[in-house]
């Protein structure tokens, strides 16, 4: 969503721009600039710097961006170099890919909807233009782009990755599959020849894994080895860059808002790496070059470009020893953001290592303890944290060592490091490009399975449920008085939703064994829970409605909850009208379709003629509203053709009667659902046409409002309009997201979809 | 449980109603969804007229047989009357593996029979099938041996009130009902069905979660 929200921005920014502008400008631009980002100021197109941008997000966190200023006297080989041809092949690339940036491109529905011309989309993008009139938004469609950017927000926010139900744009899909597919980007970057990888199938097991991503690698260009020795005072003036955007703990610590994307390390920094040591272009490789340390306190360490999202559960990654040296004296772990880089992990405050050469474990110390075996030429290390147990573990070639230190990744962002000291020293690290030695998801079940158990041990308290609200005094509710808090909502929730068979069987059964035992059981009375035959008055409104049947609902809303109809000016009561007109819309429909039918079947063959008129009459679009009274052909059955016109005349004199009632009402609300609702008189069978027109048409519509106005009765009894157990569930979810999001590890491993929602047991 | 002074923790965050409104609405929970968590609790908990009404009503198919239910229920009302020989030939009935393979559910059926011999005042009958029955098993494992002895202390304390909490909670109707659901958990296992209530489980992780996230931060706490 950070990625949505920084589009929308882009959007709102370039208020110029347009959607065919892509190609065209993007193919004139005479630098390639994906790993080149031109400053906001610079005299570009604002179209293509706004596309440009957007691509570069992904990788945004460049070490080697060079500053604006360097970019004037050092002359950019590959960009000179480029032909056209090559720039718009990539250019074509970036578009034909599910790259986010493409899909959050603000140019993008509108490209679309000059083919597809979708009215649901066209509403969205431009609520200005009038949704009832298909053909009039043909041809504004390009004008749509540029009349309201702002108005994109409503496109992008409705796809957050975690909605399941999709948004109905076309876009969407691609927003969420690029959300879920990290390795999709790599199609976007087709000339670097740099494979990002997919995200670590161990992390599968954090209820946060949509938001766990692995990124592109920086792009790196051939002229960065150049660049690279002499620009060293460059990258370390790009550290803001470079940090990107890690998790927000501690940064504000007054305000929260959780970020969208959780990155994974992938590589080591060139910025917070000791001079003496040298990094692959990769990222992954680290060899010591120069003289070796001297003494027992020198060393040189590396780290990475981010932190470590807590959010994992558990993290882990492990470094090959290419070469020892001489000694062997490495220390692999982490650390945090600004340790020393003079010095091995484990050494310095706020970091952690296990050294090689005598296989110790270091917390911040300068004698270590016995920990493990040492390590040299060809062993693969791995080490890994765990944010649950707050604790890391080590292990050997795939063999699991042992866990170590205490109250790890606590208070502050980890980075994965490493440590030298001789020359000589080489190592390579696999965050997860490749597969691990160790069986590191098997050790993540366990320890989900584990967290999962402690967490269930918990002991639910008297005050959890009270209405008092939340008490720091905790007393463990007895399995009587849970299972009486169950009971109760499980009772509300059934006389919520109108079930009300169920509900008196189950209280019937809930309260049995009660009555013996001098147990309070606590259902709530029957008047509180409206078992008084208020729930079947209830059940049958709202079964009206889904039936369509608008007319009873109506009336005996009026006759039982008269406020229901009158509170908020008569918004529900506005609401249950468009229903029922288009409830009559349906109905011509319906007729229609039978007379056609019909005289499909008694027509003699060759009636072009009539097939002509017929085709102009239903025709979609635009007919203003009274020339959707048709004249049918006059070899029309009679009865059908009367029932279609009365059918028609009653709807139109219902809308006009509507139209009266409600022309004056200039709430918004009420101005556009009016609207909408009127606008699907432009189509001959509006659900099966699609789009808004479908939206509001479709049965689902009646469920909506049938819940709607369920709500609303409740709510004017003073009762929760949203079941207990419904307001439980969210709470939880939040709760337990929010912790996984500031750093909790234990809650990662909470997934409430998975524990509580999923079709298997566990 | 002890609680930290939150002075000494970092500054917790603070979230917003308007945040915190926005994540609720994010959560991704739909009827059909919660209708299943309520058929699972109606099913597991033995609810069997409202186990039927819903799934018509709800127009939601039970993962299980239904009729299943009925014969846990049996043996789990017996167990709640203190009816423990009822109850042990009703689950050898439906299943005689059941207690032949979990000696600890055994064991506390038994315990929870010199219990009732106790309640009721049967001290000759209690001592004779604490000797016969219990004693042999309590020399198998320490932790049965320790259920005994708590068990047999009963007898020592003629009247009830003067005996500690720890032991006469022995002849509460809690006690029953947890030999109760231990049965019922080792049948629904035995049929291969998941024997942990979800509702319960939802308590106990916003039990959890509640106390871990007000450790840290200020955000809209729940209203019911």
């Amino acid at each position: 969503m950070g990625r949505v929200r920084q589009g929308v921005l882009i959007a709102g920014d370039g208020r110029d721009t347009v959607s065919l502008v892509l190609e065209t400008s993007a193919m004139s631009r005479p630098a390639r600039s994906a790993s080149i980002p031109i400053p906001r100021n610079t005299v570009t197109s604002s179209s293509a710097r706004n596309i440009e941008s957007v691509i570069s997000l992904p990788f945004g966190s460049s070490p080697f961006t060079p500053s604006p200023r360097s970019r004037g006297p050092q002359p950019i080989p590959i960009a000179q170099n480029r032909s056209a041809e090559e720039q718009r092949t990539s250019v074509r690339n970036v578009r034909g890919s599910s790259s986010v940036a493409t899909s959050i491109s603000p140019t993008r529905p509108a490209a679309r909807s000059l083919t597809h011309s979708s009215p649901n989309l066209i509403t969205r993008s431009s609520p200005r233009s009038s949704p009832f009139e298909p053909r009039v938004i043909r041809a504004e469609s390009v004008r749509v782009a540029t009349i309201d950017p702002a108005c994109l927000s409503t496109s992008p926010s409705s796809s957050l990755p975690r909605t399941r139900r999709p948004s109905s744009t076309v876009t969407t899909p691609r927003v969420s599959s690029s959300h879920r597919n990290p390795s999709g980007i790599t199609q976007t970057t087709p000339a670097l020849q740099l494979p990002t990888f997919a995200r670590p199938t161990y992390l599968e097991e954090s209820a946060l894994r949509h938001l766990l991503q692995t990124e592109a690698p920086p792009s790196i260009s051939p002229h960065r080895k150049s660049a690279q020795s002499n620009q060293r005072s460059l990258s370390s003036s790009s550290d803001s860059d470079e940090e990107g955007s890690p998790p927000p703990r501690r940064r504000n610590p007054t305000s929260y808002a959780s970020p969208d994307v959780l990155r994974l390390p992938t590589r080591w920094s060139e910025t917070y790496r000791n001079d003496l040591l040298s990094i692959s272009a990769d990222g992954r490789d680290i060899t010591f070059q120069g003289a070796s340390c001297n003494g027992d306190k020198e060393a040189a360490a590396a780290r990475t470009t981010r932190p470590i999202p807590p959010a994992c559960g558990i993290y882990y990654y492990e470094v090959d020893i290419i070469s020892k040296g001489n000694k062997g004296h490495i220390s692999i772990g982490f650390g945090g953001k600004d340790v020393k880089l003079s010095r091995l992990p484990g050494w310095e405050p706020n970091s952690w290592g296990y050294h090689g050469d005598d296989g110790c474990s270091f917390a911040a110390e300068k004698t270590g303890s016995p920990f493990g075996p040492t390590y040299g030429t060809g062993d693969t290390i791995g080490c890994g944290i765990d944010f649950s147990a707050n604790q890391a573990f080590f292990t050997k070639n795939g063999s699991f060592i042992g866990t170590v230190f205490k109250d790890v990744g606590k208070t502050m962002d980890l980075y994965p490091s490493i440590g030298l000291r001789h020359s000589g020293e080489a190592i390579r690290v696999n965050f997860g490009q490749d597969k691990f030695h160790f069986e590191i998801d098997f050790y993540v079940q366990q320890r989900r399975t584990q967290t999962w158990s402690d967490i269930m041990a918990t002991k639910v308290s008297t005050s959890l449920l009270s209405s008092a609200g939340p008490s720091s005094v905790k007393i463990a509710a007895t399995q009587e008085q849970t299972r009486g808090a169950i009971n109760k909502l499980v009772l509300s929730y059934l006389a919520h939703h109108g079930y009300s068979k169920t509900a008196r069987a189950f209280q019937k059964q809930s309260q049995r064994p009660s009555r013996d035992l001098d147990v309070d059981m606590d259902n709530g009375s029957d008047d509180a829970l409206g078992m008084d035959g208020d729930m079947e008055r209830r059940t049958q409104i709202v079964n009206s409605v889904i039936q369509g049947d608008i007319d009873t609902a109506l009336a005996d809303t009026r006759k039982h909850y008269p406020n229901v109809l009158t509170v908020d000016e008569g918004l529900m009561l506005f609401k249950l009208r468009c229903r029922k007109f288009i409830e009559l819309l349906l109905e011509t429909t319906e007729l229609k379709k039978q007379m056609d039918v019909e005289m499909s079947s008694m027509k003699p063959p060759g009636g072009a003629i009539d097939d002509d008129e017929m085709g102009m009459d239903i025709d979609e679009d635009a007919l203003p509203l009274v020339d959707v009274v048709i004249n049918p052909p006059s070899e029309t059955p009679r009865s059908s053709k009367d029932k279609l016109e009365a059918a028609l005349n009653q709807a139109i004199h219902y809308g006009q009667s509507m139209l009266n009632d409600y022309s004056s009402d200039k709430r918004p609300e009420v101005q556009s659902l009016f609207k909408r609702t009127v606008g699907i008189v432009a189509f001959h069978d509006p659900i099966a046409h699609g789009g808004v027109a479908a939206e509001i048409a479709r049965p689902e519509a009646r469920n909506e409002l049938a819940n709607e106005l369920n709500q609303a009765i409740l709510r004017s009894q003073g009762r929760p309009p949203q079941p207990a157990l419904e307001t439980i569930f969210r709470h939880t979810a939040a709760c337990v997201h929010q912790l996984g999001m500031i750093g909790v590890g234990a809650a990662a491993f909470a997934d409430i979809q998975k524990e509580f929602l999923s079709d298997t047991p566990q | 449980m002890a609680t930290a002074p939150s002075s000494s923790k970092p500054q917790k965050i603070s979230i917003r109603a308007e945040e915190w409104d926005r994540r609720l609405h994010e959560v991704q929970i739909t009827k059909h969804d919660l209708n299943r968590l309520i058929m699972d609790y109606l099913v597991v908990e033995g609810y069997k007229a409202a186990a039927e009404e819903f799934s018509q009503e709800a127009n939601l198919s039970p993962d299980v047989d239904l009729d299943s239910i009925e014969s846990r229920m049996n043996i789990r009302d017996a167990l709640h009357r203190g009816d423990i020989e009822d109850a042990i030939a009703r689950v050898n009935d439906l299943n005689p593996e059941i207690l032949d393979t979990n000696p600890a559910l055994y064991f506390h059926l038994q315990q929870q029979r010199l219990i009732e011999y106790i309640r009721e005042g049967r001290i000759a009958e209690a001592l004779q099938f604490a000797q016969a029955e219990l004693a042999p098993r309590g020399e198998e494992s320490p932790e049965f041996l320790s259920e005994l002895e708590k068990t047999m202390a009963l007898l020592a304390f003629d009247v009830m009130p003067s005996a500690p909490p720890g032991i006469s909670e022995l002849l509460s109707h809690a006690q029953r009902m947890k030999t109760a659901g231990e049965v019922n958990a080792a049948i629904l296992e035995s049929l291969g069905q998941p024997k942990d209530v979800k509702l319960d489980g939802l308590l106990k992780l916003l039990e959890w979660g509640e106390k871990e996230l007000s450790d840290r931060a200020e955000y809209p706490r729940l209203h019911l």
